[in-house]
């Protein structure tokens, strides 16, 4: 980061070649800084070392169920252990996504960020960006131990294992995101996380729900289309379900994930400056 | 002029929501209307379906199948016995034949949430046309499961296979089912079917090939017991 700095600060003429450090300095300054508290904060908080040491159980039974499908054992592993990486990982994360604000201003922190030259979108930015690597740490964390794990029992996986954990991310990264949304406008963390929950399980459904739209005629029709598009479409990442013919491409995937990812950052920056503090 | 800005910006997110939906491929699964209820199984699968979970559920029907089909049948008046003559117990130790009657759900129900789970579908039709003697419900299994893998060359190879069998033919069904044979995460109890009726046609070659590979692959003790046991009758009779 340092180095990109200088980099950035050596060029001669900043007018010319705009770069996002000459443009806002202090925004992206601000950013790093609250992402790495938001990291810092998430990691001290004992849930972690709670979730750390059920995943490590969890995982350690599925070995139990892996030995029970006998030849089956390498898919049995495989499966259930990245099932429950993507559960942990979300729940810990809609955790943190639906505590992050709410906290901040009951405990009046929040007053005292504002009170500094703190922009409200880079505030926001810094928040979401600190869940970002959260999710990413506990995923690689948990996918070290899965990994070790079925080394141990002589199955080594393959390049798709490392393209199934980036879309559980993504999965991850997009509901983060509207969690951090819905939590500036929900009455309670619980609500945000339910609501967060139902978006999620709505979203594996996506690919149903288009083919009974597709079924139904005239305006409800019409409606149900529309009402089909703000659901994100969480199937598109589910490779350790579906088969990786079926799967669209990576840059698809991305720039799917970036688009929900900044709609709900913008979503989020618009009510964020109406709000007073 | 911040409001055109918003609006802008709702706009063109609006319109790259409604573009991505066009590149978006359709379902890979079958309707959650083709998944029927077995062993009061409504909640599990209602969580397979909204979690995205279908193949940790499949898994985990496919587990309950093998101990639905490994534990001894207990029904009044059906004495379980080796069908030595058709060789259709895989076991020989008086399982594997028998009634099983939830074992077709059970199979369909597997097929139903995960398609793409070839060797539970193998294993189901192979346990059904050559132990448990009923083809039809095992061709019925494949033909379901090839609606959604229409290109599955393992499921057509076995239809053909449960087509011979009714010719009496064991050597013909052990050659068709040799490509099968050879694959690397070919279901065990198949190569065990494919050593028997290399052996009943004779070829005692390729089946002490079978049952070698079944050793050295096979993380299943007791299949990997019978082989050897087979191993050496076969020596046995060669001496």
């Amino acid at each position: 980061m340092n180095g990109l700095k200088k980099i950035f600060k050596s060029v001669s003429c900043p007018a010319l070649f705009p770069t996002p450090y000459s443009l806002f300095p202090g925004c992206l300054d601000t950013v790093r800084s609250v992402a790495a508290e938001t990291f810092r904060e998430s990691v001290k908080n004992r849930f972690f070392t709670i979730f750390a040491v059920f995943a490590a159980c969890a995982i350690y039974a599925s070995l139990l169920v892996g030995v029970m499908a006998v030849d089956e054992e390498a898919r049995v592993l495989s499966d259930l252990g990245l099932g429950l990486m993507e559960l942990m990982t979300l729940a810990y994360a809609l955790f943190h996504a639906a505590m992050a604000i709410p906290r901040e201003v009951e405990t009046k922190t929040i007053y005292l960020v504002f009170s500094r030259p703190v922009s409200r979108p880079a505030y926001l930015l810094g928040k979401a960006s600190g869940l970002y690597l959260l999710s990413a740490f506990m995923l690689s964390v948990m996918a070290a131990i899965h990994l070790s794990l079925m080394a141990l029992r002589g199955f080594p996986p393959g390049l798709v294992y490392f393209h199934i954990l980036a879309c559980i991310w993504l999965k991850v990264i997009i509901i983060t995101s509207l969690a951090l949304f819905i939590s500036l406008f929900s009455t309670s963390p619980v609500s945000t996380m339910v609501i967060s929950g139902i978006i999620w399980t709505l979203g594996h459904f996506t690919p149903e729900a288009r083919f009974l739209v597709e079924k139904t005629a005239g305006f409800s029709g019409r409606l149900l289309k529309g009402a089909a598009w703000l659901i994100p479409d969480l199937q598109l990442y589910n490779l350790r379900d579906a088969p990786l013919a079926a799967a669209p491409g990576v840059w698809f995937q991305f720039a799917y994930a970036a688009l929900w990812a900044l709609g709900s950052y913008g979503a989020a920056v618009l009510l964020f400056k109406k709000k007073e503090f | 002029m911040k409001k055109c800005f918003y609006a802008a910006a709702a706009a063109v997110f609006t319109g790259l929501l409604f573009f991505s939906s066009s590149g978006r491929p359709a379902s890979a699964f079958p309707p959650p209307s083709a998944l029927r209820e077995v062993r009061h199984s409504a909640l599990e699968d209602m969580l397979a379906l909204s979690l995205g979970a279908r193949r940790l559920f499949a898994d985990l029907w496919f587990i309950r199948l093998m101990q639905y089909y490994g534990t001894q049948e207990q029904i009044a008046g059906v004495e379980e016995k080796e069908d030595a003559e058709h060789g259709h117990c895989h076991h020989g130790m008086g399982f594997g034949t028998g009634k099983y009657p939830e074992f077709t759900a059970l199979s369909r129900h597997i097929a139903a949430l995960d398609p793409y789970f070839k060797n539970a579908i193998l294993y189901s039709a192979g346990s059904l046309a050559f132990n448990m003697d009923r083809p039809d419900e095992a061709t019925d299994l494949l033909n379901y499961a090839l609606v959604n893998t229409p290109r599955e060359w393992k499921f057509l190879i076995m239809l053909t296979a449960i087509g011979y069998s009714k010719s009496s033919e064991p050597g013909k069904v052990a050659q068709i089912i040799a490509p099968l044979v050879r694959e690397r995460d070919c279901p065990v109890m198949l190569k065990q079917l494919a050593a028997f009726l290399n052996k009943k046609a004779g070829n005692y070659a390729a089946a002490a090939e079978i049952y070698t590979d079944m050793i050295e692959t096979s993380r299943d003790p007791f299949y990997t017991r019978k082989a050897e046991e087979e191993l050496r009758k076969m020596k046995g009779l060669r001496r």
